[in-house]
């Protein structure tokens, strides 16, 4: 598995923080955020799941698989407490992480999430007949109206061109796993409950792929929880206000 | 299922990268002319240098502005981003020089803007950079160019200035074989008439003082990343694959995937050569890409009514554009070119060299000067100017000769124009 953790790599932090991306990404939708971390002296470690990025397959298709995936990994590495932040599908292996290893987890954060988190069966037809209409779809859906016209906080790069081309990196069946493994996700309601971690919600308040809404039962169904919306913003949210994500992971963090 | 829809082109031209200022709601891009920018607190600071935050420090990076017509550019390139820098020639320089060492080399079409073969011919060799010169309508001959320091291949979509029209595709599959990227100068037809990245093209540089400003009152360049090159797929690019130390060990590929050359160019080449676009330049860089795709349209027409009219002109032997079926490239435009060849063409005056100064000193209408891309339509006699230090065979290579005369058709009534050549016309014919 390829992890990214900068250039010094791991000092023996005994609250690392992991981040997972989301559908058809890899480690470096983080590259702002794990920057800071590791500035302030914390080991990150920002994973390439099975089949994305630079880490090999083979692909894992359950939310579950890759929790499980992902804390193998883990004890390989000797890492026993740490924090956990995913996006979107990210957030379902940290939650699914968090609830099988409540001692183990210090904080979870899940942004641009809900559960259930439902993938149409047209979007899964073309993910699985591997059409680029799905990339097409989820990059266009994946940021907030504004966002199309762009005004990017990161200057002179065109976010939702930039979301495409990453996802179009990805290798054959890559989109199509990762939806399905979202769509069949069905207990993670019930997950929630188990949850002991310090856990924080940072939710687009234009997201279209997981809109706000419908993470509601998943927070009623945390015994303890903060919410942060962030303003205009869709479900790509570390792409479209940075700033304001990183001001909330590091207040948790 | 219908394909969702981005914003169509003409909606890009007028939108993209800005919305109306929070503050005080203006609707047009306001010019943050200042050189630097003052941080929130020591903290933010801190991050803003260190790439974990975004924002500004110093225009020489980044500027709101420009970043702005960055945004537009890459938008209707469909590109990840860009950088705008003080020239076309600025904006070449750097993509070169982010990704080309001393001892390495280049292919680039024997048919390029005189300054662009300036830079490659002539000083790119002090730095240990050595160019060779191909007929791009060779692909035996690409291929046999390229070697295994070879690390850009290098052409126009449009030749300058016999509008030899790039196969992009067929150049890019030859430059991917061998594991380099293709740079392409699309100033010419821009990205109303043909985007390069559908064909394979990995850079795209822009002059903006051309056709996207039309209004030939600034100087500017743009260089455009697609973000498709996989820069770490071998070891031929070490400054993007391997620690930076001029940016505390930061691998480019490994943090920035798909945008790791413009990361670079921008965190190396903006940082330290320094040729930035001024943030009011950029503003009337603006004010022209607004218009693009109705000038464009425009610019094609009348280019059309005057290649027609050349053609049937007793004083003129050829015309060179390449809807004329007589252009080698013809079929090719037809193709990837279907909106038109831009206005830019050349045409051969009966009666040589002599012909060609009596035409031009009789036009009024036309200008007299180096440059294209005006509004205000603009003719030069190429082997006295722009080409002057080519020689005979490298003119003859890029099909230049002492008649040669290059017209930009700008946006005046087409009924003038014509008059203005016809006057110009029979002034030639009396020397001959």
């Amino acid at each position: 598995m390829h992890i990214f953790s900068g250039p010094r790599g791991l000092q023996g932090d005994k609250n690392p923080i992991i981040f997972i991306h989301g559908t058809g990404m890899d480690h470096t939708v983080w590259t702002l955020f794990t920057r800071y971390f590791l500035r302030h002296g914390r080991d990150v470690l920002s994973v390439d799941l099975p089949g994305h990025g630079k880490s090999k397959g083979p692909l894992l298709d359950s939310i579950e698989s890759l929790s499980s995936n992902l804390l193998d990994y883990l004890d390989s590495r000797n890492i026993d407490k740490f924090s956990i932040v995913g996006h979107s599908m990210g957030s379902l292996i940290a939650l699914e992480a968090a609830s099988t290893q409540r001692e183990r987890v210090n904080n979870l954060v899940m942004i641009g999430t809900a559960l259930p988190m439902v993938v149409s069966e047209v979007l899964l037809d073309l993910a699985k007949n591997n059409d680029p209409r799905a990339i097409d779809i989820l990059t266009f859906m994946g940021y907030s109206t504004n966002a199309r016209i762009g005004n990017n906080k990161n200057p002179g790069m065109w976010m939702t061109e930039g979301t495409r081309r990453l996802m179009q990196r990805s290798g054959k069946d890559v989109i199509f796993k990762d939806l399905l493994a979202c769509s069949n996700y069905v207990d993670g309601l019930e997950k929630a409950k188990k949850v002991s971690a310090k856990t924080l919600l940072i939710l687009g308040e234009n997201d279209y792929l997981t809109p706000r809404h419908k993470a509601s039962d998943l927070i009623n169904n945390f015994e303890s929880v903060t919410v942060k919306e962030i303003k205009d913003s869709g479900h790509t949210l570390m792409v479209e206000n940075p700033n304001l994500v990183l001001d909330c992971l590091s207040e948790i963090l | 299922m219908k394909k969702p829809q981005d914003l169509k082109p003409d909606t890009l031209s007028l939108h993209a990268g800005q919305r109306p200022d929070k503050e005080h709601g203006a609707r047009a891009t306001p010019i943050y002319q200042t050189s630097s920018f003052v941080f929130e607190n020591t903290e933010s600071a801190a991050g803003i240098f260190n790439v974990e935050r975004t924002g500004h420090v110093y225009s020489r990076i980044t500027n709101p502005t420009n970043a702005v017509l960055e945004e537009r550019i890459s938008a209707l390139e469909g590109a990840i981003g860009s950088i705008a820098t003080s020239s076309g020639q600025a904006a070449l320089h750097l993509a070169i020089a982010t990704i080309v060492n001393s001892g390495q080399h280049i292919v680039a079409s024997n048919c390029l803007y005189g300054g662009s073969h300036n830079l490659l011919e002539y000083t790119l060799p002090r730095f240990g950079i050595e160019t060779s010169f191909v007929d791009f309508r060779d692909l035996d001959a690409v291929r046999d160019a390229i070697k295994g320091n070879t690390r850009l291949v290098f052409g126009e979509t449009l030749g300058n200035p016999g509008l030899d029209v790039m196969d992009i595709q067929q150049i890019s599959d030859l430059a991917h074989d061998s594991g380099i990227p293709l740079l392409v100068d699309s100033t010419f037809t821009t990205p109303h008439l043909m985007k390069p990245i559908n064909y394979g093209a990995d850079l795209i540089f822009h002059s903006a003082t051309k056709f996207l400003s039309g209004h030939g009152v600034v100087i500017g360049g743009l260089l455009v990343d697609s973000g498709n090159f996989i820069w770490d797929q071998n070891n031929n690019f070490p400054q993007l694959s391997k620690p930076y130390k001029g940016f505390h060990d930061m691998v480019f590929t490994e943090e920035f995937g798909p945008a790791a050359f413009i990361n670079r160019a921008r965190k190396e080449g903006a940082r330290d050569f320094g040729a930035c676009m001024s943030p009011h330049t950029a503003f009337l860089i603006l004010q022209g890409v607004e218009t693009l795709g109705l000038r464009m349209d425009r610019h094609v027409q009348t280019t059309r009514e005057i290649v027609n009219f050349l053609s049937q002109h007793k004083a003129v032997s050829s015309v060179s554009y390449p809807e004329l079926e007589s252009h080698p490239d013809h079929e090719l435009a037809k193709k990837i070119l279907p909106n038109g060849c831009g206005a830019v063409f050349t045409f051969e005056l009966k009666g040589g060299k002599k012909a060609g100064q009596n035409f031009i000193e009789n036009l009024n209408i036309f200008s007299h000067l180096a440059n294209v891309g005006d509004s205000k339509s603009l003719v030069i006699h190429p082997s006295s100017t722009t080409h002057h230090r080519m020689d005979e065979a490298a003119l003859k290579k890029a099909g230049i000769s002492e008649g040669t005369v290059r017209l930009s058709v700008g946006l005046e009534d087409i009924e003038d124009l014509k008059d203005d050549l016809d006057a110009g016309l029979r002034s030639a014919l009396k020397t001959s």
